[in-house]
């Protein structure tokens, strides 16, 4: 086996074709590696009572890349045995149960890959310029992560 | 002359989703935001929800002075629900 085909690499792409739980995680995988852990975003049909139809997603694409290389970059220093970083992000319509992000992250044990697919779910929720359009019924809204440090502000 | 990309809730206030703008070289993000406002007065509505991303860096509404070159992006960054 050639070494130099496993240097750990980054998979980042926003796509608004279905995201696939098989690719994602096909692209981690390593020899080195014990394990893979994953995270899956998936689109709820409601909130506050009210019945979502669908999600749009929309980014600053550049910059939205940009920052989750940066993120990338931020788990490998934390967890530095981490291999290979995964992170999938749908743009546009996405249907009720569909996935609209995944990330897989794989390491030789479990520890690692596990704290970092979470702090890559959380970091993105608080940094990534991707914005959410909840459609219901009668209307839509656009939505706010409560980890985003300029939102919510008075409220 | 830089380009002002908006999106979400702002790509919706203002009517576009990005456009050129003139501006002096130095001015401060919140000189920006008012110039900015000028053009699409619909957008004062979101003023305390937003920041700027000028060359892809975050920057919040306030004293900080920009330098700008000719070409940079600006884009207007409503509060983010990725993932």
């Amino acid at each position: 086996m050639d070494e130099s085909e496993d240097v750990p690499k980054d998979f980042i792409k926003l796509k608004s074709e279905k995201l696939s739980v098989d690719e994602v995680s096909e692209l981690v995988i390593s020899p080195c590696c014990g394990a893979v852990s994953l995270f899956i975003g998936t689109t709820r049909n409601n909130f506050e009572g009210k019945k979502v139809i669908h999600l749009e997603y929309e980014a600053y694409m550049s910059m939205a890349e940009t920052e989750i290389k940066k993120i990338c970059r931020d788990v490998r220093q934390k967890w530095p045995s981490v291999r290979h970083i995964a992170v999938h992000h749908r743009l546009g319509v996405v249907p009720i149960t569909e996935a609209s992000v995944i990330i897989a992250v794989s390491s030789p044990h479990r520890a690692e890959s596990l704290e970092a697919v979470m702090y890559c779910i959380n970091t993105l929720k608080a940094s990534v310029p991707i914005w959410k359009k909840e459609i219901y019924e009668d209307e839509y809204s656009w939505k706010e992560n409560k980890e985003c440090f300029w939102a919510n502000s008075g409220k | 002359q830089v380009s002002v990309l908006y999106f979400a809730r702002s790509a919706e206030l203002a009517g576009v989703r990005s456009e050129t703008l003139s501006v002096p070289r130095q001015i401060t993000a919140l000189q920006l935001w008012e110039e900015i406002v000028k053009v699409h007065p619909r957008l004062a509505v979101i003023r305390d929800q937003v920041v700027f991303a000028v060359r892809q860096e975050y920057v919040l509404l306030g004293d900080q002075l920009l330098v700008l070159q000719p070409g940079d992006e600006v884009a207007i960054i409503p509060p983010i629900s990725g993932g």
